[in-house]
């Protein structure tokens, strides 16, 4: 299909998707940012600066790597992205360093973000020690118990955390604080948001600094097997690792695109966090987007063990590659995810992020679905460093630290 | 011309020196029956009367009305129940209604936004209200709402901030009916110590712009009968109060005669601070 450079329009739309639904209070600040992205983004000098930093300081371009061990367990030949290595762990860099760049361009002098399990915190907390520029972190208090690995790592870069305590006390509330703060200190502050969420511009923003993923893939896989991949699949949560995945394929027919979701303890019952799946379109955050909401419009609490894919809403991106049948959207439990983080760190020596787990699992689900020929590439958007305390009350180890003395 | 609608007959027939007082309550705080009882003692100080129908997201509120919101939620509030408390309160009054909310809140009920919003602008009209504040809603993206408010005569209030450049505030003005709600401040919604310059300037800027036919009134901080009169005298024709009230609710909970004096007292106030810069 002819898709790449079509999307989003002028107005922020993706189809029906998207859109600039924010506090008049914001709109110049987008309107001005928006300006900076036009400006900057076909720039060989910005683009040049930007990929600099993601190669000396990064580590890109990242592994495509041949997981042979999973490839036997799976029956088909499976590469994994190795997104985990990036400098940080995760992904979520390549987004922080282009928003911390232009903002520098665009006179800002500091960086707010929301993060859920911390990646993206981190992350732009690694941005504000790199670019000189103060950083604070809005991080909801039930993620910050969870994620309490971050929490430190962020402060020991020099990030204050500011912790949530409204509503659910997860991601999306972390985003309203962040919002609030920036409405009013707009005039020195970028928010720095962490996925393909929130008013236009952000997510067709942050799709262009996530895009160098898909780019990659698309000439390693062509060196590697000298023909595009049969699936690639990626979790959806916000959805910036998937669109980065995904966003240089979708011109391609014959490549499938699959995005799974938190399906926490299982699609039956209210504690997930399947938006594009079960969810009703609605606006949240700036945007029109597949929510789950409850039937006058209000928000409903999420669950996923994962703390980066516990959010009710998705990128407007993927609403409409799911609505016009380019994207497939899949789920996988909890449980299915755990059975996969401990697959792939045993077959593999590699420790997925919990959210990456998602990826593994629907992979390993659906394994009887392969032909033997198929080349599949997972995104590994993360490792799985930040999330062994919470596995350590899941997982029986023969020695765990926590029963002894 | 007459008008059906009560926010645009008594703003029709006004004179330029008249001012304006719209207190701003959060519907089914602290729960359904004392919010209609507070809306009706206080009804005979204000001109107008805001009504925020709670939304789980309001990421333009400050942490007083999030707390409102979240005292209504818990008393089992929802927008059906709100309209169904506000159509009640009509029948007390032909004071103009104005309804506060987020877009979410206004596009459930059918497959289509469009269909959506039809639905939802009839029950408002039915419900007997006049007008709305649409937080999260720029002009960008308000053609399919401005068409509804045609179709139901309702007036959408549209918001201007100190960030506001002059290009949009031209746009929004070409647009706009009732008033303009002009945002004092840069920030989210909450009682404040003091009156900025800033939001002095911004008054006369909008001033500058407007005529009689659009009055412009001012909200967010607002907490004091010297706030009003410093906000009328740099040329404000209205005064909106929320925060400031909710937080009263907030205080005497344990205590609703006790509420309702507060309320009374606070509204006389500001009422009569507005009477003496008339």
């Amino acid at each position: 299909m002819d898709y790449i450079g079509k999307y989003p329009n002028k107005l922020g739309r993706f189809g029906d998707f998207g859109g600039i639904f924010a506090p008049e209070i914001l709109m110049p600040a987008l309107n001005e940012l928006n300006e900076a992205y036009e400006k900057y983004i076909n720039d060989p000098e910005f683009q040049n600066e930007f990929y600099n930093i993601l190669k000396y300081y990064s580590g890109r371009p990242t592994p495509l790597y041949f997981a042979s061990r999973l490839s036997e367990y799976i029956g088909c030949k499976v590469y994994l992205k190795r997104e985990d290595l990036n400098h940080g762990g995760a992904h979520k860099i390549n987004n922080v360093i282009g928003q911390a760049l232009l903002a520098k361009k665009m006179g800002k002098k500091k960086l707010i973000a929301e993060t859920g399990a911390g990646q993206h915190g981190f992350a732009t907390a690694i941005a504000g020690a790199y670019f000189g520029m103060e950083t604070k972190v809005f991080m909801g208090e039930v993620d910050i118990v969870r994620q309490s690995y971050n929490v430190y790592r962020m402060q020991l870069l020099g990030a204050e955390v500011i912790p949530v305590k409204s509503g659910s006390k997860t991601l999306k509330d972390a985003i309203n604080e962040g919002l609030r703060y920036w409405i009013a200190n707009v005039h020195d502050t970028h928010y720095l948001m962490g996925s393909v969420v929130g008013p236009h511009p952000y997510p067709m923003l942050v799709r262009e600094f996530q895009r160098v993923i898909g780019k990659e893939i698309k000439q390693q896989i062509l060196e590697l097997e000298n023909k595009l991949p049969n699936a690639i699949i990626a979790c959806i949560g916000g959805g910036s690792n998937a669109i980065g995945a995904f966003y240089d394929f979708i011109n391609e027919d014959n490549v499938k695109l699959i995005g799974v979701e938190a399906g926490g303890e299982g699609k039956n019952t209210n504690k997930h966090s399947i938006a594009l799946g079960l969810g009703r379109r609605g606006v949240l955050h700036g945007a029109m987007q597949y929510l789950l909401q409850n039937e006058y419009g209000n928000i409903l609490e999420t669950h996923s063990i994962s703390a980066g894919l516990d959010y009710p809403g998705v990128g407007p991106e993927h609403c409409y590659l799911s609505k016009i049948n380019r994207l497939i959207v899949g789920d996988a439990t909890d449980n299915e995810t755990l059975n996969a983080f401990k697959k792939l760190s045993e077959l593999e020596g590699i420790i997925p992020a919990l959210e990456s787990s998602h990826a593994i699992a629907y992979l390993i689900k659906n394994k009887d679905t392969f032909e033997k020929d198929d080349i599949i590439v997972i995104n590994l958007s993360g490792s799985g460093s930040k999330d062994l305390s919470i596995v350590s009350d899941y997982i029986k180890f023969k020695i765990n630290p926590k029963e002894i003395l | 011309m007459t008008y059906q609608n009560r926010l645009f007959k008594l703003l029709n027939s006004r004179k330029a020196e008249e001012k304006y007082f719209m207190p701003f309550f959060v519907a089914g705080d602290p729960n359904l029956d004392s919010f209609k009882e507070i809306v009706k003692i206080v009804e005979p100080y204000a001109d107008i009367i805001e009504i925020g129908i709670p939304f789980s997201d309001p990421i333009a509120d400050g942490p007083t009305i999030q707390e409102g919101n979240v005292r209504a939620f818990k008393a089992g509030i929802n927008t059906i129940k709100a309209l169904e408390a506000i159509k009640e309160l009509r029948v007390f009054t032909e004071k103009p209604f104005i309804i506060l909310t987020y877009y979410n809140i206004l596009i459930q009920g059918s497959e289509t936004i469009e269909q959506s919003i039809d639905i939802t602008f009839e029950n408002l009209k039915n419900s007997g209200i006049d007008g709305m504040v649409i937080a999260d809603l720029p002009i960008e993206e308000a053609e399919l709402v401005l068409n509804a408010c045609e179709k139901y005569d309702l007036a959408l209030i549209f918001l201007v901030a100190p960030s506001t450049t002059e290009e949009r505030l031209e746009k929004i003005i070409k647009k706009a009916r009732g008033f303009i709600y002009l945002i004092s401040v840069m920030g989210v919604t909450g009682a404040r110590e003091s009156v900025d310059q800033i939001t002095k300037d911004n008054i006369a800027r909008i001033k500058k712009k407007t005529n009689k036919d659009l009055p412009v009134f001012v909200g967010f901080g607002i907490s004091k009968p010297e706030h009003v009169k410093i906000i009328i005298d740099a040329g404000a024709d209205g005064i909106i109060i929320g925060s400031a009230i909710v937080d009263i609710i907030k205080n005497n909970l344990n205590n609703f005669p006790s509420m309702k004096d507060k309320l009374v007292d606070f509204h006389l106030k500001i009422r009569n601070s507005i009477k003496e810069r008339m």
